[in-house]
């Protein structure tokens, strides 16, 4: 069955040039084009992936990325206009996989649509440890002794990533790569942004992380298991 | 030691002086009215004393008059009445009626030098007589003169305490004792005179003080009242220079410190609103950044992704079709390149440019940069060398900025390279760090040196670029090293190729001393190629 992407963008011509190269791609592209309608489509088709204009009429993306997020870890990638720093810093932290730059070409958005519906899982065990939690890599869960705790694909890949090689010590261009696909230098924000928001969602106290250590200087490290 | 002090002394005393306005009226006030007060003070003390002297001399010299008077009254009435009186009564009674004329004066008759016959009496004065009290002058005047007048001279008389002298007058007189002459003396001691004196000089002398201490005093006052007010108004502006631009002075009556403070406000309300005026203008161009940004990057995407899809199929298109393709591809990338410079430009010419710091090792991001660049490199057959001496080369930068930065002048210097090495060099110190980019291509003339950095300027138009640049690269470049609080300078000539050197501080909000860890260009570039150049 072919992906379905729910496309998101005020321009009409840039979602029908879009949509010509999805198909080409083979996904099955649907289009809303504003907020209220995004929000409205994405409860009728439940799309595997969101891309999302962040300068919307009415409810603008910020808000969409918000909403969306509230009931689901579909993965959503931001068209943004501006490269200014708080639109990017925002639609990050309203809960955006990943963004993409106005004028983008083609195989670039290709390749960033594929990472998000297909990524690539390190090989483990069936279950892995951090700190007090338990992944469950074939469920896809993660779980603080019986609690389950609900993290986004992303999330989950994020902190399975660090787990999986407790010993080793990840820059954050590493997880870019790892996570998010990109094989140059990108924006380390991203994940800054979301080292936060799985922090948020798994640590008992985010300002006094236990699960994802901070090593100063170099990056990321897993917690030892208890 | 001593004479540091001094001088240490003195130079804080000009300071003052220089340095404050009080300070300088207040003492020229002071010693204008000193000099003035001492002149009058001393003509005062002149007169006074003076004055005082003729009035007792005067005095002094009708008493001798009189005295001398009585005696030769006693002695004529003698000479009449009796010859044979005993003269030693008479000579009691002529000193009685001297010493009842006189006030308590050393007293001494003495007879008149050069006279035959036997005296009548020996001469006669007081115990502190002295007779070199009576100069040879006196001594020929007196005898000069006729019996009425009385000659006279000043003197210094040893005082009661026989330790000083007291101002005293002699006078001297002539009598006639039976047909010879005799000097009649009288010393009159002027201390009470002096006494006086000095009472009247010690008040003038005291009055003179209080009253120059008042005038300084009143010039404080005065000085107060209109420096105060020029100060504050020295402060008010120092406070709009700051930014607060609200700062007002206060505008009381219609004297020349209240017109002052008028034209004051005057020019701070017309500078607050021309600033406020600016910001604005500020403010909208920011908007205007940012909305043609959204609005003229939407189409693009739409004609980037259409040319990319055309470019992709080009290969079934007929020849002339393709090319279109190929160019519509190309083009659209040169297009897109150029909207983000000028767009940066405007980001940057708004002043909404942000910072987004964080310690960074500049020798690895050198080597990002130079890694960025190798295909074109590769496609020139440039050799790049990085130079890195050691050193901690970490500093707060923004990463993107200077890497930017770097892309942009290793491009250049590949591109006007002529395929000859280029060399990087990194350098540090305690408070900067610094990376010079160095080839040996063509270099510039000093004319186009000028202006390297100018927007829109390209070095040979005839040239033909590989980078394609959009003639803002170093514009932009300039402005990411100074919003670092950076430099980028540049050296070049023609044959010889050229160096541009980046030197920025190494924390956040330094300012760079005025030298770099580099010097530009640096010394050894040559020798590096040329040892290459023979070694290969």
């Amino acid at each position: 069955m072919n992906a379905r992407i729910l496309v998101v963008d005020d321009d009409t011509a840039i979602s029908e040039m879009i949509g010509i190269v999805l198909k080409a791609e083979g996904f099955e592209p649907q289009f809303a084009g504003d907020g209220a309608e995004a929000i409205e489509l994405f409860h009728v088709m439940r799309p595997d992936l969101v891309l999302l204009d962040l300068m919307l009429p009415g409810i603008d993306g910020i808000q969409v990325c918000a909403a969306i997020r509230a009931e689901s870890g579909v993965p959503i990638i931001m068209l943004t206009a501006k490269g200014e720093t708080t639109d990017v810093v925002k639609g990050l932290e309203s809960g955006a996989d990943d963004y993409v730059v106005k004028p983008f070409n083609p195989k670039e958005l290709v390749a960033r649509i594929k990472t998000r519906l297909r990524p690539v899982l390190p090989e483990s065990a069936d279950t892995v440890g951090i700190g007090d939690l338990v992944i469950d890599v074939q469920g896809h869960e993660v779980r603080r002794g019986s609690e389950k705790i609900n993290l986004t694909p992303l999330e989950f890949q994020l902190l399975l990533a660090l787990a999986v090689k407790p010993q080793q010590v990840f820059t954050r261009e590493m997880l870019l790569e790892q996570v998010w696909g990109y094989h140059y230098k990108a924006d380390t924000r991203l994940v800054n942004v979301h080292v936060q928001r799985l922090r948020a969602k798994v640590e008992h106290d985010p300002d006094n992380p236990r699960i994802v250590m901070t090593v100063r200087g170099v990056g990321y490290r897993a917690g030892a298991v208890s | 030691m001593r004479r540091v002090d001094w001088r240490a002394g003195l130079d804080r005393l000009r300071r003052l002086w220089s340095g404050s306005l009080r300070v300088r009226i207040v003492a020229i006030t002071v010693a204008l009215s000193a000099i003035a007060v001492t002149i009058i003070g001393a003509y005062i003390s002149t007169s006074v004393r003076t004055n005082l002297f003729e009035s007792r001399k005067d005095q002094v010299i009708a008493e001798a008059g009189r005295a001398a008077t009585s005696a030769q009254e006693v002695f004529t009435t003698a000479g009449e009445a009796s010859e044979a009186q005993d003269l030693e009564s008479v000579f009691d009674a002529a000193a009685d009626a001297i010493r009842s004329a006189v006030t308590a004066p050393l007293i001494a008759i003495r007879r008149g030098p050069g006279q035959d016959g036997q005296a009548p009496f020996i001469d006669q004065a007081s115990d502190r007589w002295d007779d070199s009290m009576a100069t040879t002058t006196l001594r020929s005047a007196v005898l000069n003169s006729d019996g009425d007048t009385v000659s006279w001279q000043s003197l210094a008389i040893a005082d009661q305490s026989g330790e000083g002298t007291d101002p005293a007058v002699i006078t001297g007189s002539l009598l006639s004792v039976q047909g010879q002459d005799y000097q009649l003396f009288l010393v009159y001691n002027f201390e009470d005179v002096q006494q006086t004196l000095d009472f009247v000089q010690q008040t003038l002398l005291l009055g003179g003080m209080a009253l120059v201490l008042l005038i300084g005093a009143v010039a404080y006052l005065v000085v107060r009242l209109v420096v105060g007010p020029v100060r504050f108004a020295a402060e008010t502006s120092e406070k709009l220079a700051a930014g607060q631009l609200e700062e007002r002075l206060p505008e009381k009556g219609d004297d020349e410190l209240a017109t002052l403070a008028r034209s004051f406000n005057r020019m701070a309300d017309s500078l607050q609103r021309q600033i406020r005026q600016l910001a604005d203008l500020s403010r909208v161009q920011q908007r205007f950044v940012s909305d043609v940004s959204h609005e003229l990057r939407t189409p693009l995407t739409t004609i980037r992704l259409a040319g990319e899809v055309l470019y992709d199929q080009r290969k079934a298109f007929p020849p002339a079709t393709a090319r279109t393709a190929e160019l519509l591809h190309t083009q659209t990338e040169r297009f897109e390149l150029l909207l983000a410079d000028l767009l940066e430009m405007s980001r940057y010419d708004a002043g909404a440019v942000q910072l987004e710091v964080e310690p960074t090792n500049l020798v690895r991001l050198v080597e990002d940069a130079i890694e960025a660049v190798m295909p074109l490199a590769k496609e020139k057959k440039t050799e790049v060398r990085l130079v890195a001496p050691g050193g901690y080369f970490e500093a707060e930068v923004d990463g993107r900025r200077i890497r930017r930065i770097l892309q942009n002048l290793l491009g250049n210097a590949i591109d006007h390279g002529e395929g000859r090495p280029i060399v990087v060099y990194v350098d540090s110190d305690a408070s900067a760090v610094a990376i010079a980019v160095r080839d040996f291509g063509v270099g510039l003339a000093p004319a186009d040196m000028a202006r390297v950095f100018d927007r829109f300027w390209r070095a040979d138009p005839s040239r033909q670029r590989s980078t394609g640049g959009t003639g803002l690269g170093l514009a932009i470049s300039q402005e990411d090293a100074i919003v670092h609080g950076g430099d980028l300078d540049v050296w070049s000539e023609q044959g010889r190729g050229s160096c541009f050197r980046l030197t920025i501080p190494r924390h956040r909000g330094q300012l760079l001393g005025g030298g770099s860890p580099l010097d530009l260009p640096p010394d050894d570039a040559l020798d590096l190629v040329q040892d290459q150049g023979e070694a290969s």
